[in-house]
C-alpha cells in the first residue's frame, strides 16, 4: 500500500530519568502485590503463627467466597455497569436452594444447581433491565439488592437454615491430606475468567463495549447482548458462591451474604478493576481479594480488640485505594 | 518563499505578540526550535502544520501552559515572565480547544460568565449577569436563556470565543476550531471571526486546511519538524499549492483518480424504498470498484441515509441486493449484521464511535474482524496477529508497534487504525464518513490512495464528504441529497468545485 514518508507523528515521550521512571511504574502497577507482602510480613512479624501453613489454608478458604463474590462484581464492572446485588444475590439463591433440599426433599445436587440456576437468571433478569429498559444499573441493582434480601427474610421467617444433607455440605468440609479442597473452585473460577476475557470473541467485547459503548456498537458489537452476557456470568459465579458459603458455614443465616457487599465491590477495583469499565484483569481481581482477605484474617490474629478491626481494616483498604489513585494520575 | 517579516514591516506597536527564539525541550527531543514570529494587531495570523510539528506546543506555551526551554515572548511590547495561565488571560490571552468546555444542562449566560460571575456580595447578581449576557450576544442568533446543551457545534465554538472575549481576552488563540464543523456553519464562525477582528481582536488560527488558511487569514506561519519552515504577512501572495509544500517540506503529488464510468447492465448492489428519519430513498446503486460520493446540506439525508445502509441509523423500510441474484433483503438492523454481510462503516468522529481509546492499536484493528477470526467463540491468536501486522504496516500507522495505546496516537494515524479495522472485515461495501476530516495533508493523501485500491479491488465504496476537493479528487460519481432523498447526480465533468459548492449551499 502507499508509502508516503510523514514525520514522526506519535508524540514522543520525553526520555529524562526513564529508568527511575520504569522502577516507580513497575512499584505502582504491582501495589496490591507489594502491599500485600508488607502485610503478610507485617502480621507474621506479630504472630508467628501467621506462617503457618494452617493459616495459609485458613485464607485461602477465608478467600474463596470473597472471590467467587469479587470475580461476579467485576465483570459489570467492566462493561462500565455496576451490580450491587451481587451478595444478596448470593444469599438468596443458596436459600431457595438449599430450602428445596430441606422442604422438598430434592437430592442435594439438584438443590445446588437450582440455587445457581436462580441466581443466573437473577442475573440475566438485571442484565435484561439495564439494557432493554435502559434502567440506570446502579439504582436498579440496588433494588434487586433489597428485595432479594426482603425475599431471603420472608423466605426464612428469620430463621436459620441448618441441617444441611452431608452431600451438600461436602464440598466446603472435604480435605485431601488436610488441604480443603472449596478453594479450588475459586482457582477454577479464576482459570474461567481468564480465558473468557482474554482469549474469546466475548471477553474482547467486553472490554471493548466498557470501553467505549458507542464505538463497540459502531464496530459490530451487539453491546446490549454482550451486558447481558455479562449480568448473567455475574449471577452465575455469585450462585456458585452461595452454593459454597452455605456449604462451608452448614447454615444459611436470614441475613446470608450481606456483610460482604462492600468487600466484593472493593477488592476487584482495589484490583485495578476501573469503575468506568473497560479496564482490569483477573490477576488485579486475585490480588485484591487476597488483600482485603489477609487483613480480615490478619487483625483476627494478632488478637486486635473487635471494635477496633472495622476501622483498621477501613483505613488499609483506603491506603491501597490512595496508591491506586496515584497510580492512575501518574500513568496520564 | 519569504521568511516571517512582520516585524520589520511596522513599528513595535503593530505588533501585539512577539516571538524570539522560543525553544521546547523534552529530554533530549526537541518538540520546537527557536522558532521566531511576530502577530500583527487585529489580524488573524494562520498557524498550519502537521500533527507533531509543534504548533500545540507553541500556542500551549503563548498561553502559558507550558514553560519554554528558552526564548522570549514579548505581549504588548512587555516581556512575558512566569508563564502562567490565569496570568496570560489575564493580559488577555486566551486559548479556545477543540472541546469546547460547556456545561450542557446550565443555560448560555450562565455558561459566557462561567467563573466570573457577577457578584453581589455573596451572592450572584443574576440580574447583571443575564443583562451581560444578552448585551454579548446581540449579533449572534443565541438565546441567553437556552440550555446550553441545545446549542449546535458552530454556537458552541462562537460562545467559548465569546467567553474569551468577555474575560478581556485580545489575542484569541483558536485550536482547530473548524473541526466537525460543516460548510455553512464554518461561514458563520469566518463571518463572526471577522466582525470580532474588526472591533480589534487578534486571532491565532490553527487548521489543517489550506483553503480556510487562505480565506480567513491575513498572515500565516507554517511549522514543520518544531521548526518554522516558512510564511507570509501577507496571505494573499500565497496558494494552496505553496502551503502544502511549506507543510511536507516537498512538492506535493495530489492524488487523482482516474475516473470510471459503469453501465446500467452491470452487477450492481441494489438498495431500493428506504424510509427512515428524514431519509425517503427510493432507489440506489453501486457497482462494484465504484467510488460514489454523498453530497448535500446537513441534515439533507446524506449521513443517515449511509448510517441506515449500515444499521446504526433504524430504518422503517427498505432493502438491498447485494448480488446480481440474491433476494432483495431487509436493511441490517445492526452494524453486528451489516458486517456480516460485508458492509463496513467508517465514523466521522473517531473520538465518539470509531475507536476504543485505552485498548491498543492491535485490539481496535481486529475488533470487527472478532467474529470471523474465532472458532466456537474462542478468539484464534495466531490469525489475529497476522491481521494486525498485515494492516498496521498497510496503513501505514506510525507507531513503535501495535501494542501502544491508540489514546497516544496523532488523529490522522489513529484514522488509520480506524480505516484498517474496518478493512480487515473485507468488506464488498464500504461506507466513509468524512474520512480525512481533521487529520493532514500527507495523511490525506495516503487515505485516498488507500480507497483507490480498495475499489480496484472491486469494493464498492461510499464516501461522504462536504470537502469538495476531496469529492472531485476522489469518486466516480456524485449523489446529491436534498430533503431525504437523492434529487440528481453528478458524473465526469460535472462534479467541480463551482457545482458542489451550489449545492452545499
Amino acid at each position: 500500500m502507499s508509502n508516503v514518508s510523514i514525520k514522526a507523528e506519535a508524540a514522543p515521550r520525553p526520555r529524562s530519568g526513564t529508568s527511575n521512571r520504569a522502577i516507580v511504574g513497575w512499584v505502582l502497577h504491582n501495589v496490591v502485590w507489594i502491599w500485600l507482602a508488607i502485610l503478610v510480613v507485617f502480621f507474621g512479624l506479630f504472630n508467628s503463627f501467621f506462617f503457618t501453613v494452617f493459616n495459609f489454608q485458613n485464607i485461602m478458604v477465608q478467600a474463596t467466597v470473597l472471590g467467587m463474590l469479587a470475580t461476579a462484581v467485576a465483570l459489570p464492572l467492566l462493561v462500565a455497569e455496576i451490580d450491587l446485588s451481587i451478595p444478596a444475590n448470593l444469599g438468596f439463591s443458596s436459600a431457595v436452594g438449599a430450602l428445596a433440599v430441606t422442604d422438598y426433599g430434592a437430592p442435594w445436587w439438584l438443590g445446588a444447581l437450582f440455587g445457581i440456576a436462580v441466581a443466573t437468571a437473577i442475573g440475566f433478569f438485571n442484565g435484561l433491565c439495564i439494557t432493554r429498559l435502559r434502567m440506570v444499573s446502579l439504582i436498579q441493582t440496588l433494588s434487586m439488592m433489597i428485595i432479594l434480601q426482603g425475599a431471603l427474610l420472608a423466605l426464612t421467617q428469620g430463621k436459620t437454615i441448618t441441617s444441611l444433607p452431608e452431600g451438600y455440605t461436602w464440598i466446603g468440609q472435604a480435605t485431601i491430606d488436610g488441604w480443603p479442597i472449596m478453594p479450588l473452585v475459586f482457582v477454577v473460577a479464576l482459570i474461567f475468567m481468564a480465558v473468557l476475557l482474554r482469549r474469546t470473541v466475548l471477553g474482547r467485547s467486553i472490554y471493548a463495549v466498557g470501553g467505549n459503548a458507542a464505538a463497540a456498537n459502531s464496530a459490530g458489537i451487539r453491546v446490549d447482548r454482550t451486558k447481558i452476557v455479562a449480568f448473567t456470568i455475574a449471577g452465575f459465579l455469585a450462585g456458585i458462591g452461595g452454593f459454597l458459603l452455605a456449604s462451608w458455614q452448614m447454615a444459611i443465616t436470614s441475613n446470608q451474604g450481606s456483610s460482604f457487599l462492600l468487600y466484593a465491590i472493593a477488592a476487584p477495583i482495589i484490583g485495578g478493576v476501573s469503575v468506568f469499565g473497560g479496564r482490569g484483569n483477573v490477576v488485579g481481581v486475585f490480588g485484591g481479594v487476597m488483600l482485603l482477605t489477609v487483613i480480615q484474617v490478619g487483625l483476627a490474629i494478632i488478637a486486635v480488640p473487635s471494635f477496633y478491626v472495622g476501622m483498621i481494616g477501613g483505613v488499609m483498604i483506603f491506603i491501597a485505594v490512595a496508591i491506586d489513585a496515584i497510580r492512575v494520575r501518574y500513568f496520564q | 518563499m519569504q521568511h516571517m517579516t512582520v516585524g520589520n514591516a511596522g513599528t513595535a506597536d503593530a505588533d501585539i505578540l512577539r516571538i524570539a527564539n522560543l525553544t521546547k525541550t523534552y529530554g533530549r527531543f526537541s518538540a520546537l526550535k527557536s522558532v521566531s514570529l511576530s502577530v500583527r494587531r487585529g489580524s488573524i495570523h494562520g498557524l498550519l502544520g502537521e500533527n507533531g510539528a509543534g504548533k500545540s506546543t507553541l500556542v500551549g506555551m503563548i498561553s502559558g501552559q507550558r514553560q519554554p526551554t528558552s526564548g522570549t515572548i514579548t505581549l504588548n511590547g512587555i516581556e512575558v515572565q512566569g508563564h502562567d495561565v490565569k496570568e496570560m488571560e489575564k493580559a488577555g490571552v486566551f486559548l479556545v480547544t477543540q472541546e469546547p468546555m460547556i456545561i450542557d444542562h446550565m443555560s448560555v449566560a450562565e455558561n459566557l460568565l462561567l467563573g466570573i460571575w457577577p457578584r453581589k456580595g455573596w451572592l450572584i447578581d443574576w440580574k447583571r449577569l443575564r443583562r451581560d449576557a444578552a448585551r454579548m450576544l446581540q449579533d449572534t442568533d443565541i438565546d441567553p436563556g437556552q440550555r446550553a446543551g441545545t446549542l449546535d457545534a458552530v454556537a458552541r465554538r462562537k460562545l467559548n470565543i465569546l467567553r474569551a472575549m468577555f474575560s478581556g481576552g485580545r489575542v484569541v488563540i483558536l485550536d482547530e476550531p473548524t473541526a466537525s464543523l460543516d460548510v455553512e456553519a464554518r461561514q458563520q464562525l469566518f463571518a463572526f471571526m471577522r466582525r470580532l477582528k474588526a472591533e480589534g481582536v487578534t486571532f491565532i488560527f490553527i487548521s489543517h486546511y489550506n483553503d480556510e488558511i487562505l480565506e480567513i487569514c491575513d498572515a500565516v506561519s507554517v511549522l514543520r519538524d518544531g521548526e518554522l519552515a516558512g510564511g507570509s504577512d501577507d496571505v494573499g501572495e500565497m496558494t494552496s499549492d505553496m502551503l502544502s509544500e511549506l507543510v511536507l517540506g516537498r512538492g506535493l503529488s495530489l492524488f487523482q483518480r482516474q475516473r470510471r464510468t459503469f453501465g446500467a447492465d452491470e452487477a450492481a448492489i441494489v438498495v431500493e424504498g428506504v424510509r427512515a428519519r428524514n431519509v425517503a430513498v427510493d432507489a440506489f446503486r453501486i457497482h462494484p470498484g465504484e467510488i460514489v460520493g454523498f453530497a448535500g446540506l446537513p441534515g439533507a439525508g446524506a449521513k443517515e441515509f449511509a448510517r441506515c445502509l449500515f444499521g446504526l441509523v433504524h430504518a422503517k423500510d427498505g432493502t438491498m441486493r447485494l448480488e446480481p441474484n440474491s433476494p432483495a433483503v431487509k436493511l441490517p438492523g445492526h452494524p453486528f449484521e451489516a458486517y456480516r454481510r460485508g458492509i463496513a462503516f467508517l465514523s466521522d468522529d473517531r473520538r465518539k464511535d470509531g475507536l476504543v481509546g485505552h485498548l491498543s492499536i492491535g485490539a481496535n484493528m481486529s475488533l470487527s474482524s472478532l467474529p470471523a477470526l474465532s472458532r466456537r467463540g474462542f478468539v484464534d491468536v495466531e490469525a489475529e496477529r497476522e491481521i494486525i501486522s498485515r494492516y498496521f504496516a498497510g496503513m501505514g500507522v506510525k507507531a513503535p508497534n501495535p501494542e501502544v495505546a491508540i489514546d497516544t496516537l496523532s488523529g490522522g494515524n489513529q484514522q488509520k487504525v480506524c480505516l484498517g479495522r474496518v478493512l480487515a472485515t473485507e468488506p464488498k461495501l464500504l461506507i466513509l464518513d468524512e474520512p480525512t476530516r481533521g487529520i493532514d495533508v500527507g495523511v490525506k493523501q495516503d487515505v485516498h490512495r488507500i480507497i483507490d485500491e480498495l475499489s480496484g479491488q472491486g469494493v464498492a465504496v461510499i464516501v461522504v464528504t462536504t470537502d469538495s476537493d476531496e469529492m472531485i479528487r476522489l469518486v466516480d460519481r456524485v449523489c446529491v441529497f436534498s430533503a431525504g432523498s437523492i434529487v440528481g447526480e453528478l458524473t465526469g465533468e460535472a462534479i467541480s468545485k463551482d457545482r458542489l459548492r451550489q449545492i452545499s449551499g
